[in-house]
């Protein structure tokens, strides 16, 4: 008998002790947010948050995602700590902060949902997960066929002139939308020549507007681009460029941007084209 | 001295064309389509003229530096021009947009420039050491106060990271009509003061004694590199080793008269950076660009390490 209700009691604490391991989490990339919100995490759970991130006002900021400040994480007694690329945070900073850690650095739009079902088995809350990621797949499934592919390039900054490559996930957004990124270089973003972009002569030249394009010229106003044929798309980086569910309205409605171009070309009238 | 402007004219003009026939995209310079035609007037053309006067601009701004402060070491970094041109820079891209990076990098120049003024001037007459001190102050504090910024606007410190590297992109015909007037007019300057700038080469007494106004001829070619340093900086980024080595590498070719020396940095400085540029555009593939400063200071660093190892007793040390 006592064997048992040391048995029950120890099973009881391993238990308590997992879904514990969650109940209080530190997240240093702010584009999880909207994933863990959309699973239900409360704003009770988030301990921490990054200055940028303003899904949990309750939370204590805890610097930024490139420089986070490890005294204040340790001292929130974190259970989990959501962390992007190793470029972002290195395994070593892991190791330092001796702490479980969930990276979260999804590059394609599958597999952020592949990242979708791993945080909810982290977090116990696989049946959320499984219900998001069906809803999302079947947004995904609605988008509209587009042939030929639109032919795009997607300017991250404009001074100097960056543009997105084949690693970055808004290489898969296009092409999850009906587009194709012309730059095929096997980086996440690329400083390329503008003699390249006007070479290339993509059908549509999006210009993102953000933290990392702050103010910038539209392009048809700069003088290297006064040659560009292209159609001009503005969007806004943190809702096209940033690998949280957003992604998949930006992908919504650049399907739709893409279908009119290909098949209703007469609707386009204004001489350039905004997504907000 | 005819020859040796005639020879040196030769090769700026050798790689100014090479510059304009090479690139991203293969262009027919004498049989161009469509393409080719905007590529080479609107994109080609106007980036290497505006490589050829930065660099030009930026050798003239190092070798009036040398002058005022007697000092090797002397260049827009050391004097603190290029850094407090570059904070005035970063802060227009972060906080009022492109359009307001001449003017706040023109201020903020002249800000560390009357700063140094400020600190070497004793008594009517201006310190080259203390100059030289207090230009690495202002160069240091520039450079905290963007690393600061670059600290603070984490989101954006690769545009700010990439920009400060330099690069000609941004090219355009207007620039390049400014900044040329600008250099036109520091460079008549320099060959009308030829014979004093010589004389300074001497102790401030012989100067003096020769009647050479030190004070102001110091103060008006402290302007002038910092006006150059400015302008350039404000289009084209922080581009470094330019106006320490040009100057040098010619002395150490045996040209040390100013009337000879000034022309050769001209076309010297232009020609070494458009050649930079070139390959800034042409090492890596599928229109991949390096940033021309990370060029410039390793080609010229490596080039004038050799020269200064092979010829360091005659020039430094020994003369």
């Amino acid at each position: 008998m006592k064997k048992s209700l040391f048995w029950l009691l120890l099973g009881m604490l391993f238990f308590w002790g997992i879904s514990a391991q969650a109940a209080r989490i530190v997240v240093l990339y702010p584009a999880a947010s909207s994933v863990l919100r959309a699973l239900g995490v409360s704003e009770k759970e988030v301990v921490g948050a990054t200055r940028h991130d303003s899904t949990w006002p309750r939370a204590v900021k805890v610097g930024s995602h490139l420089r986070p400040n490890f005294e204040l994480i340790r001292a929130l007694r974190p259970d989990l700590v959501i962390v992007g690329s190793r470029r972002a945070f290195p395994d070593q900073a892991v190791r330092r902060l001796g702490v479980p850690v969930f990276r979260y650095d999804p590059r394609t739009l599958s597999g952020l949902l592949e990242e979708i079902l791993a945080l909810g088995r982290v977090l116990h809350k696989e049946d959320q997960a499984r219900d998001l990621v069906s809803e999302l797949r079947e947004r995904l499934r609605r988008l509209k066929p587009i042939y030929p592919p639109v032919t795009v390039i997607y300017e991250v900054s404009a001074f100097p002139l960056r543009v997105a490559g084949s690693r970055s996930i808004v290489s898969d957004l296009l092409r999850v939308a009906g587009g194709r990124n012309l730059i095929r270089i096997p980086k996440k973003h690329v400083l390329i020549s503008p003699e390249e972009v006007l070479a290339l002569s993509p059908e549509v030249y999006i210009y993102q507007v953000g933290p990392m394009n702050r103010n910038p010229l539209p392009p048809k106003k700069r003088p290297y681009f006064r040659g560009l044929r292209s159609r001009v798309l503005r969007v806004r980086e943190l809702r096209f460029a940033r690998p949280g569910l957003n992604i998949f309205e930006a992908a919504e409605r650049l399907n739709a941007y893409f279908y009119t171009l290909r098949y209703h070309p007469e609707a386009l009238t204004a001489p350039g084209d905004s997504l907000q | 001295m005819r020859r040796h402007l005639f020879l040196f004219g030769l090769f700026f003009l050798l790689v100014f064309f090479l510059s304009l026939s090479h690139g991203a995209v293969p262009v027919d310079l004498f049989h161009p389509d469509e393409l080719s035609r905007r590529i080479l007037l609107e994109v080609r053309l106007p980036r290497v003229l505006l490589a050829a006067l930065s660099g030009a601009s930026l050798s003239l701004a190092g070798l009036y530096f040398q002058y005022v402060m007697q000092n090797p070491l002397a260049d827009s970094f050391t004097t603190g021009a290029s850094a407090s041109a570059a904070l005035g820079a970063v802060l227009a891209l972060l906080f009022f947009g492109e359009t307001w990076v001449l003017p706040s990098a023109l201020f903020l120049a002249f800000l560390g420039l009357v700063a140094v003024l400020r600190i070497a001037s004793l008594r009517g007459r201006l310190l080259p050491v203390t100059m030289l001190l207090a230009g690495i102050v202002v160069n240091t504090f520039a450079s905290a106060s963007i690393s600061l910024l670059k600290f603070l606007a984490q989101e954006s410190v690769a545009s700010l990271v990439f920009w400060l590297m330099g690069g000609f992109q941004n090219a355009t015909y207007l620039r390049c009509a400014g900044l040329a007037a600008i250099l036109f007019g520091a460079c008549f300057y320099g060959l009308y003061r030829a014979p004093a700038l010589d004389l300074t080469a001497f102790d401030d007494e012989t100067a003096r004694a020769s009647g050479v106004p030190l004070y102001r001829l110091r103060r008006e070619l402290l302007f002038l590199g910092a006006l150059l340093t400015a302008v350039t900086v404000s289009f084209s980024g922080i581009i470094g080793f330019v106006g320490l080595i040009v100057p040098h590498l010619l002395r150490l070719a045996g040209f040390l008269r100013a009337e000879m020396l000034l022309p050769l940095s001209l076309l010297f400085g232009a020609s070494f950076l458009v050649l930079a540029d070139l390959l800034s555009r042409v090492l890596l593939s599928q229109g991949q660009e390096l940033p021309v400063g990370v060029l410039t200071s390793a080609l010229g660093g490596l080039f004038f390490l050799y020269l200064l190892v092979k010829r360091r007793r005659e020039l430094y040390e020994l003369v």
